[in-house]
């Protein structure tokens, strides 16, 4: 049988398994958020700082980026027409991602400096 | 050419499609409220991204980030905000127990499909009353 | 009964337009068919497709005020007048209600809709257990009128990609098939970002299917069954 395109499922799969990850990390963030507030800016710089922190949020942007990425690839897949349109805005579109996905780190990176 | 005749009445079939006139059931409401939602927080991902940025720069920043969501512009798009990650969210969690065949079958969809939309418009008015 | 039908005959009109007809209930006007059925005897132009007038063919499928479905199991009492008829959404019409119905038995072919097994003859029946024979409830019953398919947004915009509803009903049906010894190359088939993934869980199939399945719940088998098998 032909194979026609990349898989559907794998698509399919990271939506679901960064949608799971990011509600447990919004759930978390949003307690930790109400129960101890940083107020200030220092409190909130060291906080952000933290290993677990640090690496709990790169895979939260991670998830997101890529949650984000299948969601609008669906939107542009469903009603961008020409149908020869779809390849240029999909490049954009990844781009921009890619582009986010970079900022994100360096904030990351210099936080910790 | 016999075809001609065909071919011809072929291009000259109407496709009905109007979207006014079709009927909505509550799950392509949230269905369609999710996607709308989904795309305003992909919006959203560079402003938050910006906020993230600026609030860690420095002690100017992280001021000028809390006086910016002050504005009233804002205030109405941390309001849109709310229900768009409000509504995605739990439109979300209905698909991910659908797919575990919690929830999928007509009744309880529908039940679920108007509990996510009111519980998303709940957050609207929520965020609402606490911005002002 | 007020009623008004789209009408379009491609030989005289320009385009699509609404008629409007005012008839008198008869007694024996128990489903929209019926009612339908002596219209036409007033304006014998009126096209519409039936056949078994009870809700096994599957022809007189139709957009009933918005909702599709067979009007020969409509029930006329319970219709908000007037009762507006349209054909199938986003089928090409070829006549008044008549839609051409082409694309969508290719997507059906498409998904292979038999049983496949290569496996030598045994010289009787291939035997299935009670169990097995049960799973195929709710999936063999399909009368592909077209119905889910027709009422799906995600079919709507891709029609020549998407399965729709009917079709990935009918796959499912074969890939839980005890019987079928393709299931590997039908999953595999369906895997790419269009046949099977367009669907969203919108579940329009299941809300207007008038044999009471549940598409959407096919569909949802056959993405678990992707995910539970060995790669």
């Amino acid at each position: 049988m032909v194979k026609r395109g990349p898989s559907g499922w794998l698509a399919w799969i990271v939506q679901r398994a960064s949608a799971l990850y990011m509600l447990a990390f919004l759930v978390a963030g949003l307690l930790w958020f109400l129960v101890d507030p940083p107020g200030s800016h220092p409190a909130w710089r060291a906080r952000m700082a933290g290993a677990g922190t640090g690496i709990a949020t790169a895979a939260f942007f991670a998830a997101l980026l890529a949650h984000a990425w299948v969601g609008l690839r669906d939107v542009v897949l469903d009603y961008v027409r020409p149908r020869s349109l779809c390849g240029p805005v999909l490049a954009g579109l990844g781009l921009g991602l890619v582009a986010v996905a970079a900022w994100v780190l360096r904030i990351l990176v210099t936080v910790r400096t | 050419m016999p075809g001609n005749t065909v071919s011809s009445s072929r291009d000259r079939r109407p496709v009905f499609l109007n979207l006014a006139q079709i009927a909505l059931p509550v799950g392509a409401l949230a269905s369609i409220a999710h996607r709308v939602a989904g795309v305003l927080l992909a919006i959203g991902i560079p402003l938050g991204v910006y906020a993230l940025d600026l609030s860690l720069q420095g002690p100017q920043g992280f001021a000028r980030m809390a006086a910016a969501l002050e504005g009233l512009p804002s205030r109405a798009a941390v309001v849109v905000m709310a229900w768009a990650l409000a509504h995605h969210l739990l439109a979300g969690v209905r698909h991910l127990l659908m797919d575990i065949d919690v929830g999928s079958r007509l009744p309880e969809a529908r039940r679920s499909a108007w509990m996510v939309n009111a519980a998303g418009l709940a957050v609207a008015l929520l965020a609402a009353v606490t911005a002002w | 009964m007020r009623l008004s039908i789209f009408r379009f005959d491609p030989d005289r009109d320009e385009r699509p337009y609404m008629q409007d007809f005012e008839i008198e209930l008869a007694p024996t006007d128990r489903m929209l068919l019926d009612v339908i059925l002596r219209i036409r005897t007033l304006d014998d132009s009126l096209a519409v497709r039936k056949s078994c007038r009870e809700g096994v063919c599957g022809s007189d499928a139709m957009n009933i005020n918005g909702r599709n479905g067979l009007a020969c199991v409509t029930p006329v009492a319970g219709l908000a007048e007037p009762v507006v008829l349209r054909p199938l959404p986003g089928f090409p019409v070829i006549r008044d209600l008549v839609v051409d119905m082409t694309r969508f038995f290719a997507q059906y072919d498409s998904i292979k809709p038999y049983l496949q097994n290569d496996e030598p003859p045994t010289g009787k029946e291939r035997l299935q257990s009670p169990r097995d024979r049960a799973r195929l409830d709710g999936l063999y019953e399909c009368i592909l009128c077209a119905c889910c398919t027709s009422q799906c947004p995600s079919y709507w915009w891709n029609p020549e990609k998407f399965v729709g509803p009917a079709g990935l009903l009918q796959a499912c049906r074969f890939i839980v098939d005890s019987r079928d010894r393709a299931t590997a190359q039908r999953l595999d088939d369906l895997d790419d970002a269009y046949r099977l993934f367009r669907c969203r869980t919108i579940m329009n199939c299941t809300e207007v299917c008038p044999k009471g399945l549940a598409p959407s719940r096919a569909i949802e088998a056959i993405r678990s069954a992707m995910t539970r098998r060995p790669r």
